[in-house]
């Protein structure tokens, strides 16, 4: 081989042949950049193929029922989940839009759900007997540009199984929670009254005392209950046409002994332009507004003033009830939390002892049942005023 | 003649404590601790008045009032439901069996269940 390319290597060299050889030198190194060029391409179509791959992987192994819609709402995708909640088969469906699917019927009560828009959060859906998913969607842009919609299916079954078990549980604890409770409440009530004879003073101090301690026991229960019940989604139970003027009367005049005895000022400005009736749950909408008004007094030292006052804008249509404290107030950090259960404001727990941190958790879940909204302003040490609405 | 009160009620002292308070007030008592006693003694003895618990050991409480709104003898007989179910679903399923009153153990004093034992009579 050596004499071989020694004759080559000679032929190269010489003079006469300059410029060819210049010229091979030059397409060599095109060659070499062109073949670096298609090894790169080729190496980034492989990390392309793997990306996608990597994508489909995720998708189709995906724990949760995925759907993917394109910018014309026809279904591009759908991964084996999903399938195997409807007992699909894929090419029967990719391609079909919005109109054609709701036409199969095991995809039917999803379509009813998802509608035109395809704008859905976390609703829940029950399939059959032992499947019920939460659906939700997402919308996919790409450079600010609607692209398609993203359909997540998420099996809660497992969860809403140990929801009805909690629920049941803590229904039935509650029930017989309040057995030996009303024992000790009669029993009491009896001492006191003098039914078993005369009792010291010391003694009816004492006694009164526990009859409190007792009733606040009697009160956690009902809020207990009253929990449960909003996380078993049946809190609104008769809803008609009520006058809110008079639930809020009637709630006030619960509440004025109370008031009197903490010597707080307390006052109910009844509007003069004619309130529309509003469609309530009447004894639900009543123990918001006692929550409310209650935590304004009980947080509202002796000499302040607590003003309850209903207004009624036409033009939005809603009723805005508004209870105004001169309290203790929330601490900014704190008012992200004022509405999770069981939380009760560092300055609340110190000003009072009693409370059970569900009274605004079940109020802001009753406004909201009634289509309405909860909010609030606070500045510590000033006062607060809690908000809502009602449609009217 | 003073007015005899049935309390159909399971637990023991609960028992003793609204007897006690009745007959201060002087009205007879009779006692029945579960639904078919309590079926029983609204048949034999035909109270004027009956205080109810629902939750009961064998038939409830629901039951015992449904049968005894059945029976055009006894249909007349108030009954008034003292229990510590207190959904709304229960009381008006007690108010239409046809209670005249529903009372939640928890939330009613000894002297407001006399009260209502009372105005129930009148």
């Amino acid at each position: 081989m050596a004499p071989k390319l020694n004759k080559i290597k000679n032929q190269t060299e010489s003079p006469e042949e300059e410029t060819p050889k210049k010229e091979f030198e030059e397409l060599r190194g095109t060659r070499e950049a062109l073949l670096n060029i298609l090894e790169d391409v080729e190496e980034a179509r492989k990390e392309a193929e793997e990306e996608r791959d990597k994508t489909l992987a995720i998708i189709e192994n995906f724990p949760e029922g995925l759907l993917f819609f394109g910018g014309e709402n026809e279904l591009s995708s759908i991964n084996p989940k999903a399938r195997d909640f409807f007992n699909l088969e894929p090419e029967n469906i990719l391609g079909k839009d919005i109109g054609a699917l709701r036409k199969i019927s095991s995809l039917q009560p999803l379509m009813e759900i998802l509608g035109e828009e395809l704008e859905v959060y976390q609703k829940e859906l029950k399939i059959r007997e032992g499947l019920v998913l939460e659906v939700s969607t997402i919308a996919i842009t790409s450079a600010e540009e609607k692209v398609g919609a993203l359909v997540i299916l998420r099996d809660v079954t497992r969860e809403k199984i140990i929801e009805r078990l909690k629920t049941e549980f803590v229904s039935i604890a509650a029930h017989q929670l309040r057995t030996p409770l009303s024992a000790i409440k009669w029993t009491l009530r009896m001492i006191l009254d003098g039914d078993l004879g005369e009792i010291q003073q010391e003694q009816r101090k004492f006694l009164e005392g526990t009859y409190g301690s007792n009733e606040r026991m009697i009160k956690l229960i009902n809020d207990l209950l009253n929990v449960t019940r909003i996380e078993e989604g049946r809190f609104l139970y008769d809803i008609k046409s009520q006058d809110i003027i008079d639930i809020v009367k009637k709630v006030i005049d619960s509440l004025k002994q109370i008031a009197k005895r903490k010597r707080v000022k307390f006052s109910f400005k009844i509007p003069k332009k004619e309130i529309p009736q509003v469609e309530v749950d009447s004894e639900k909408i009543s123990l918001a507004i006692q929550n409310l008004v209650d935590n304004a007094i009980h947080y509202t030292k002796s000499g302040g003033e607590v003003k309850v006052s209903l207004s009624y804008s036409k033009k939005e249509k809603q009723i805005l009830f508004s209870v105004k404290d001169t309290g203790i107030g929330i601490p900014k950090e704190q008012q992200r939390r004022v509405f999770t259960r069981f939380f009760r404001a560092a300055n609340a727990i110190r000003a009072e002892t009693e409370g059970t941190g569900l009274g605004l958790f079940i109020a802001k879940n009753i406004v909201e049942a009634h289509g309405g909204k909860i909010w609030f302003e606070s500045v510590e040490n000033k006062g607060t005023t809690f908000y809502f609405t009602l449609r009217a | 003649m003073a007015q005899k009160i049935l309390i159909v009620e399971d637990d023991k002292f609960l028992r003793e404590l609204i007897a006690r308070k009745l007959t201060q007030e002087n009205f007879t008592i009779s006692e029945a601790v579960d639904g078919e006693g309590g079926l029983k003694k609204i048949k034999e003895e035909k109270p004027d008045l009956v205080l109810l618990d629902l939750i009961l050991p064998g038939i409830d409480g629901f039951e015992v009032l449904a049968k005894v709104k059945d029976d055009p003898a006894l249909a007349s007989i108030p009954v008034i439901i003292l229990s510590n179910l207190g959904q709304r679903e229960d009381v008006e399923k007690g108010m239409k069996l046809g209670a005249v009153d529903y009372l939640v153990k928890a939330h009613f004093t000894p002297n407001e269940i006399i009260e209502k034992v009372k105005t129930a009579l009148k």
